[in-house]
């Protein structure tokens, strides 16, 4: 046959990775369902704060002793309490039959002794007990500044709540800072990373494992450079983590742009349903985090750029490590090393969430093998200056050059070492060995 | 044509010596046979040629130039522990390794569906490696190895693991490779094999090569020294002989060598006293004699 030039093998290592792995149904399932969980971290507050604003569906007696306070807790919300003239008895029954929820007892000495009591089936969650408990308080304390002499409109100064907005100073003038939610994104984002690294990172080891434990290396070894078959298979196994990671960003663009300001109905009715609630009970903090704040594309590219980043610096470790052993259970020992600069980033987290411009913030989001979470974390907390940005590009492409450098050498004596389980010190002679 | 030379390659791992000092060289559509005990090298020289292992020492000139990961794509190797993977249809592995030894996906495609045919496995196409049995596995590999028609097959105990039919057919795939003018390497424990198809050996033992040679000059060389007899009543009288080595003994039948200036009219005659004889043959000693007699002695020189 036709002499053939030597083609460019890594492609076809790269194209056999990629195809082999994407046609999986693991891979199918958890693209499509990554979407879906993201809707379900922005959607579910805002749920839970309509439903839990549906409070029609829980009635609750009062049987008063104090014959005025009672009055005063009904008005608060007239769609939960009820004045009951029943005996406790007879209360304790209906609860127990199912028609009402609970009843709350007011003793004569309540507005001494600021004792009283619900009874319940039990359950119910905590929010629905505190809001008893606020709307009590709130006309027990109005009662006994009343009952000090305190005028009335001093108690209804008292009794105006407090908020704060956070503005953000922007060149182009303020606009609402949302530094919680960015917080948020920030750690969803970096939490992303983190299971993308370890995830996809472990699959190429896999995959070098079980070329080297079926023996079909030495097939290919004998087709190709040991440093194509390695990086055709990171780069191949990259791609198919690139794919997901494209699909998903794509559609949470269309979810976050197109289908959530046609959700702005839904989002609308909470709001109108949240500023009734704060009018009849001014004490009521609501959680502003279901308002979805805009996420800035950059936050996207900064994503893709530290998956990408990271992903390759540890699939070559994970690829070299794979290499050394010639089963998987004999991986965990060596790829431990590996895997704790990939965790203690997510341990760092809250610290860098809520300090972001600290220094140590600064020095532990610009040390590589952290970046790909802490640098994405600070990226979307906070504006970061640029030059860090550009410092944390130039050092993320630098150790990626190293980490290849390092496993390629591992990888090159690890394909072709059977029967002995290597420590890492093995591994180091491997690399000064490798000419 | 000289397609393969190997001049005084070494290879150490740490402090062992796994090759050391080996050369031969191969003819252009020969069949070379590379042999010797188990851990004796030929794996570690095999991977150098294939350009997995570089030599520490001395070189490999192959088409002329000195072996490099340029030359892999003419080179088809056979592995002695096979390896496939599992969970992949047959044919899109075999257009993976055709592929990867620079075929064109048609061609591979094309080359792969031919060959399972030819060897009765058209029908396993898109079933994947984990559902064949054993045998129809190392049909696979087989093929795998020679898709792309490479000049130098390198085949490491290509016959295990088939039954006798399908060992057959295999030898008349290689033989036809021969005949074709590609040149075969092959590795393998089985003399009768290497009798059978060789036409050249190298023997090595741990990692020197201590023969080296045409199959039928070696045998040759020891001479007829190996006696074959067959007789009808008592073999009592074999046991009057020091200087036997026997290969194989029975009642009435004995393969056995000579030495130490026995002659074998000696034998004869007195096998006549007492019985009628059937067969008395002067042969060459078979490879696998020669096989054990060489590396038996080269134990007991490495001892010394």
């Amino acid at each position: 046959m036709n002499p053939r030039t030597s083609t460019n093998k890594i492609k076809t290592i790269i194209a056999h990775e990629y195809i082999t792995k994407v046609k999986t149904k693991g891979f199918i399932i958890a693209t499509l369902i990554g979407p879906l969980l993201l809707l379900a971290v922005i959607f579910i507050p805002i749920l839970v704060t309509m439903l839990g604003a549906d409070s029609t569906e829980r009635k609750i007696a009062i049987v008063d002793y104090t014959d005025k306070l009672g009055k005063q807790i009904e008005s608060q919300d007239t769609s939960k309490y009820f004045i009951s003239y029943q005996t406790e008895e007879s209360l304790r029954k209906e609860v127990l039959n199912g028609k009402l929820d609970g009843y709350l007892v007011i003793p004569k000495d309540f507005l001494k002794k600021g004792v009283a009591d619900v009874y319940t089936m039990g359950g119910g969650g905590i929010g629905f007990i505190n809001k008893i408990e606020s709307n009590v308080r709130e006309v027990a304390r109005k009662e006994r500044l009343r009952e000090a002499g305190v005028d009335l409109s001093v108690i209804k100064l008292v009794e105006e709540g407090v908020e704060i907005n956070t503005q953000k100073i922007t060149k182009e003038g303020t606009e609402k800072d949302y530094a919680e939610a960015y917080a948020v994104v920030g750690y969803v984002f970096g939490f992303i990373i983190y299971t993308l690294m370890l995830l996809y990172g472990s699959f190429v080891s896999r995959g070098v494992i079980e070329e080297k434990a079926n023996r079909i290396i030495e097939v290919i070894a004998s087709s190709a450079r040991p440093f194509e078959i390695m990086m055709g298979k990171v780069i191949g196994i990259g791609c198919v983590g690139l794919t997901q990671v494209l699909f998903w960003v794509i559609l949470s663009g269309v979810l976050l742009y197109i289908v959530a300001p046609m959700m702005g109905g839904v989002v609308g009715d909470a709001a109108k349903m949240q500023s009734q609630m704060m009018q009849q009970n001014p004490n009521m903090v609501m959680p502003s985090s279901f308002e979805i704040p805009a996420i800035s594309p950059w936050i996207f590219v900064a994503f893709i750029f530290y998956f990408l980043s990271g992903y390759f610096l540890y699939a070559t470790l994970f690829a070299a490590v794979g290499s050394a052993v010639d089963q998987e259970s004999d991986a965990q020992q060596l790829q431990f090393p590996i895997m704790l600069p990939i965790i203690i980033p997510i341990l760092l987290v809250g610290y860098v969430i809520s300090n972001p411009e600290s220094t140590v913030s600064i020095v532990l989001s610009l040390f590589p093998l952290f970046a790909p979470i802490l640098m994405m974390v600070r990226v979307a907390a906070t504006p970061v200056p640029l030059w860090q940005i550009i410092a944390s590009v130039v050092l993320m492409l630098g150790s990626f050059y190293v980490a290849v450098w390092l496993a390629a050498r591992i990888y090159r004596v690890g394909i072709l070492m059977y029967g002995k389980k290597p420590n890492l010190r093995d591994l180091i002679k491997w690399v000064r060995q490798a000419g | 044509m000289e397609i393969l030379s190997v001049n005084s390659i070494v290879k150490r791992f740490g402090d062992f010596e796994a090759v050391s000092k080996v050369s031969f060289s191969v003819e252009q559509g020969t069949i070379f046979g590379l042999l010797g005990p188990n851990g004796a090298g030929k794996t570690t020289t095999i991977r150098m040629i294939t350009n997995i292992l570089k030599p520490d020492e001395g070189e490999i000139i192959m088409f002329g130039e000195r072996v490099s990961a340029s030359h892999q794509n003419r080179i088809g190797y056979l592995p002695e522990e096979r390896g496939l993977y599992k969970k992949i249809k047959v044919i899109d592995q075999l257009i993976y390794f055709g592929m990867l030894k620079g075929m064109t996906r048609s061609e591979a495609q094309s080359e792969a569906r031919k060959w399972l045919k030819k060897l009765d496995a058209g029908t396993w196409e898109s079933k994947k490696i984990q559902e064949l049995s054993k045998g129809m596995q190392q049909k696979v590999q087989f093929i795998s190895t020679i898709l792309h028609e490479p000049d130098v097959l390198i085949l490491d105990e290509p016959f295990s693991g088939f039954d006798p039919i399908n060992t057959e057919i295999i030898k008349k795939i290689v033989m036809d490779l021969k005949e074709e003018g590609k040149t075969i390497i092959l590795s393998t424990h089985i003399m009768e094999q290497v009798e059978q198809l060789c036409d050249h050996i190298c023997l090595i033992d741990t990692g020197k090569p201590v023969l080296s040679g045409l199959v039928r000059e070696i045998k040759r060389a020891y001479g007829r020294d190996t006696i074959i007899m067959e007789w009808d009543g008592d073999d009592s009288f074999l046991n009057d002989f020091q200087n036997i080595k026997f290969i194989n003994r029975s009642n009435n039948r004995a393969e056995f060598r000579i030495t130490d200036g026995l002659k074998p009219m000696q034998i004869l005659q007195k096998a006549s006293l007492q019985n009628n004889i059937y067969k008395f043959e002067l042969a060459e000693p078979s490879l696998n004699e020669i096989f054990i007699d060489v590396v038996t002695k080269q134990g007991v020189s490495n001892e010394s």
